[in-house]
């Protein structure tokens, strides 16, 4: 396994462009995200967040450029920086007819590690993320809940201690409760020197995890950087609006409601 | 309300793709032609018998086609569940919305054909026809709607899973066997229009079933019989408001629709600890994984059952025809070669869920995913084929096919198994994402290719057992059958091997490509080369033509709407 050091990125999107038929959807992104940074991807619905890290995780070919897993070139070499990688894509289906605990069980096998860690490491797994109650009623994960989905997706991403964290829409759905063990989990990922990716809507939550943030929108990234230089003064959410803009409530609108 | 219903349906339906549909008002068509017809031409003596048959298989029709065909209803009760209206309302409005439809006018005219009779009867008979033919329509959709709710959205619980898959396997019995079910029609049609059904105790059958009342009342009209015209019509519409007052609840929606029922007890334990019969390996996993998949899913069990519902089918098919029932010990084979038709789409059916396939790449994460299919669909077929052909081996007592058996089920599996997953990797068709499944035809995209790929290639594959076989045919000895048992087994692990090997091959480095295929509907590469490059390229634009087709729909949609 590559060390970090400062010159390389731990996770890092060059020039990276997709095209669907006349559509460009990423257009030309570039990112960078040091060892140990938690890194924010913001942007409106439609503006490119899941295709760029769809082709960054290996998943999408890109039209141009490529992504970077600790210097390891994700289309180049896909198997030595997949391994590197743990990813929890957005909206996507899991083989539905598992229960979490055989879900994690299949996962850990598949990806060839040993009998017994994938065992500990599932029913700790199940343990921490309070999955154990629907595993002792065999709930399959297709009869989970959003929230649900998104706990036992990011176990899935945990298993085989990646290094770097690609996260799409991670606490969507997720209560509150859940939510401070997931960022509980997040924190001491990073703290132990991983690097996390993570796509959101919702800005305070991304102001108060993330230490640097990326805007993007119309598959361009329109700011970046240390999560201060792109609040520049004001806040993230006003910021988000000043850059990609709104559209306000006028004063005439909706004047029946709850008349 | 029921008029909004209504237009609210057929706006729905405007919004989805004719595909089926079409084929099916096509069909409808020419039934009722050949309803018609077959009443026209009908012998006076026969007429009687033609009727109540026909008029029985349209209500078999009308009860069964909506689980074949489209298997969701259009308007959903739970769409209705948070508006202020009584649920009887609802329930009302959504069987009045299923009686406005092309089939169901198909299925009225149909039961018009009750007018012929009535019409050599004079004005009274006509009157009665006029009023009959319509009760015996309510009668024939509301049942249909009650199967269609009894069988509770039939993906929705095991039962009716298996009925769907009956359904399914009498279907494709039916394709197989035509030639002999066509045969047994040819001969008796002619028949049937002269003089009628030659079985007593059958007609006295047909005339006790309900769509046969109107052409009692009809008969009894022409005849001068007032009571025996108007008994039958009463009847009709006593019958008709028992089943609308079932049926309209049935229909409605209800609060308690959301709560699940639950397994009474837990399943995993075992499996979450490390436990189990399969070797902890990528390829172990894999197997487990998909066992659990063809077991627990809907989709995936209804295929394995059809597959052994068709064997089962032709079998009885076989077995009772007289002439064809030697064949019948082969129906073990049916259920080896139905594997390969069942699986002949598995990445497409995953749908979205390749993703896991991709992200987890190792070396030999591939080959692990595409043996680890292969060996589950052996161990699920093969002991299936194996029941079936004892229990047909000794209903036919055709004792001399098992050491053909023992030759030709091996190769066969085998072979299936390699066709199969081979195409699934070449030809991805997605249906509807795996959560948004409803109807028993969701999980597939357009297979129409696929099933010709996998015929054609579990063809090729067992050729070498079919030689031996012949071998045993022209130089009748015990070394040469146990010679043909030999080849059969070897030519099956080889066919399994080598078209797997075909498959790894493909997706060495193609699955991306999978991917993209099932969540955008295209390669985003250059295209492939070759006979596998080919048939991707052709499957793939089956998908695309289907995609136009509907692109093409909501433009000229957009435009009749902008003028």
């Amino acid at each position: 396994m590559m060390t970090h050091d400062a010159a390389t990125a731990a996770f890092e999107l060059r020039g990276l462009r997709r095209e669907f038929g006349d559509k460009l959807a990423v257009d030309d992104v570039n990112l960078r995200v040091p060892p140990g940074s938690f890194y924010g991807l913001v942007g409106p619905n439609g503006a490119g967040k899941t295709t760029a890290l769809s082709m960054a995780v290996g998943l999408l070919r890109p039209s141009a450029g490529t992504a970077y897993v600790d210097g390891i070139d994700v289309w180049d070499d896909p198997v030595e920086a997949k391994r590197h990688l743990g990813v929890l894509p957005d909206g996507l289906a899991l083989p539905e007819r598992l229960t979490g605990g055989e879900l994690l069980t299949y996962w850990g096998r598949f990806r060839g590690m040993e009998r017994a860690t994938v065992a500990a490491r599932t029913a700790e797994l199940l343990r921490v993320l309070e999955l154990e109650e629907a595993e002792r009623l065999g709930t399959l994960v297709g009869e989970y809940s959003t929230g649900m989905r998104k706990k036992i997706g990011l176990a899935t991403a945990l298993l085989h201690t990646p290094s770097v964290l690609v996260l799409d829409e991670p606490y969507e759905a997720v209560d509150p409760v859940s939510a401070r063990v997931l960022t509980g989990i997040l924190r001491r990922f990073t703290a132990a020197g991983g690097s996390i990716v993570l796509s959101s809507h919702v800005m305070p939550l991304v102001e108060q995890l993330c230490d640097r943030v990326a805007i993007i929108a119309d598959g361009r990234v329109v700011a970046d950087g240390t999560l201060d230089e792109v609040r520049a003064g004001s806040t993230l959410d006003d910021r988000f609006v000043e850059l990609v803009g709104s559209a306000d409530l006028q004063e005439g609108d909706l004047t029946w409601i709850g008349s | 309300m029921d008029r909004l219903l209504i237009s609210l349906k057929f706006t729905m339906l405007r919004h989805s793709s004719l595909g089926l549909r079409g084929i099916g008002w096509v069909l409808g068509a020419l039934f009722v032609v050949a309803t018609w017809t077959a009443a026209v031409l009908a012998a006076p003596e026969a007429r009687h018998d033609v009727l109540t048959l026909a008029f029985a298989l349209w209500a078999a029709g009308a009860a069964l086609g909506p689980v074949l065909l489209s298997g969701r209803s259009v308007l959903q009760p739970g769409y209705f569940a948070l508006l202020p209206l009584r649920s009887a309302e609802v329930g009302r409005g959504l069987l009045m919305s299923v009686f406005v439809s092309i089939a169901s006018g198909f299925v009225l005219l149909a039961f018009a054909a009750a007018l012929v009779p009535a019409f050599l009867g004079g004005p009274g008979a006509v009157l009665v026809a006029l009023v009959g033919a319509p009760l015996t329509w309510v009668l024939a959709i509301t049942a249909s709607r009650l199967v269609f709710g009894l069988l509770g959205a039939a993906m929705r619980s095991k039962v009716g899973v298996e009925i769907a898959a009956i359904q399914f396997g009498l279907m494709f019995a039916g394709m197989f066997t035509g030639w002999m079910i066509v045969q047994v029609v040819v001969e008796s049609v002619p028949r049937l229009l002269t003089v009628g059904i030659p079985a007593p105790a059958l007609t006295a059958v047909l005339d006790a079933l309900p769509t046969s009342w109107v052409v009692l009342a009809v008969e009894a009209a022409a005849s001068g019989d007032l009571l025996g015209a108007l008994a039958p019509l009463g009847a009709l519409v006593l019958l008709d408001g028992v089943l609308l007052a079932i049926t309209i609840p049935l229909l409605a929606p209800r609060p308690t629709a959301a709560a699940r029922s639950r397994r009474a007890r837990p399943r995993s334990v075992g499996w979450v600890a490390g436990g189990g019969l399969l070797p902890a390996t990528p390829t172990g996993a894999v197997i487990a994984k998909e066992l659990r998949q063809w077991w627990r899913d809907p989709w995936r069990a209804l295929e394995l059952r059809t597959g052994v519902w068709t064997g089962l089918t032709i079998g009885l098919i076989a077995l009772i025809s007289g002439t064809y029932s030697p064949l019948s010990a082969f129906a073990g084979l049916i259920v080896a070669f139905m594997l390969g038709l069942s699986a002949c789409n598995l990445y497409g059916q995953d749908g979205s869920a390749v993703w896991q396939t991709i992200v987890g790449e190792n070396d030999g994460s591939v080959r692990a995913d595409v043996r680890g299919r292969q060996w589950a669909a052996v161990l699920l077929f093969l002991p299936q084929a194996l029941l079936l052909s004892a229990i047909f081996v000794a209903l036919s007592g055709q004792w001399w096919t098992i050491p053909v058996l023992a030759a030709a089920l091996p190769a066969t599996i085998g072979a299936a198994s390699g066709a199969a997953i081979l195409t699934s990797a070449v030809g991805v068709s997605p249906g509807v994402d795996p959560r948004l499944r409803v109807g028993p035809n969701d999980a597939n995209g357009n297979i129409g290719l696929h099933v010709w790929v996998v015929i054609l290639l579990i063809t090729i594959g067992v050729a070498p057992t079919g030689a031996a076989i012949a071998a045993t045919v022209i130089w009748p000895s015990t070394a040469s059958v146990v010679l043909a048992v030999i080849v059969g087994v070897l030519n099956g692990v080889g066919a399994a091997w080598f078209l797997g090997s075909l498959a790894i091959g493909y997706l060495q480095g193609r699955m991306p490509d999978v991917y993209s295929r099932i969540r955008y509907a295209r390669i985003f590469r250059e295209k492939s080369e070759g006979i596998l490059g080919s048939i991707e390229n052709a499957t793939l634009l089956g998908e695309q033509k289907l995609a136009e087709q509907k692109k093409k729909e909501r433009e000229e949609r957009i435009k009749a709407a902008a003028r």
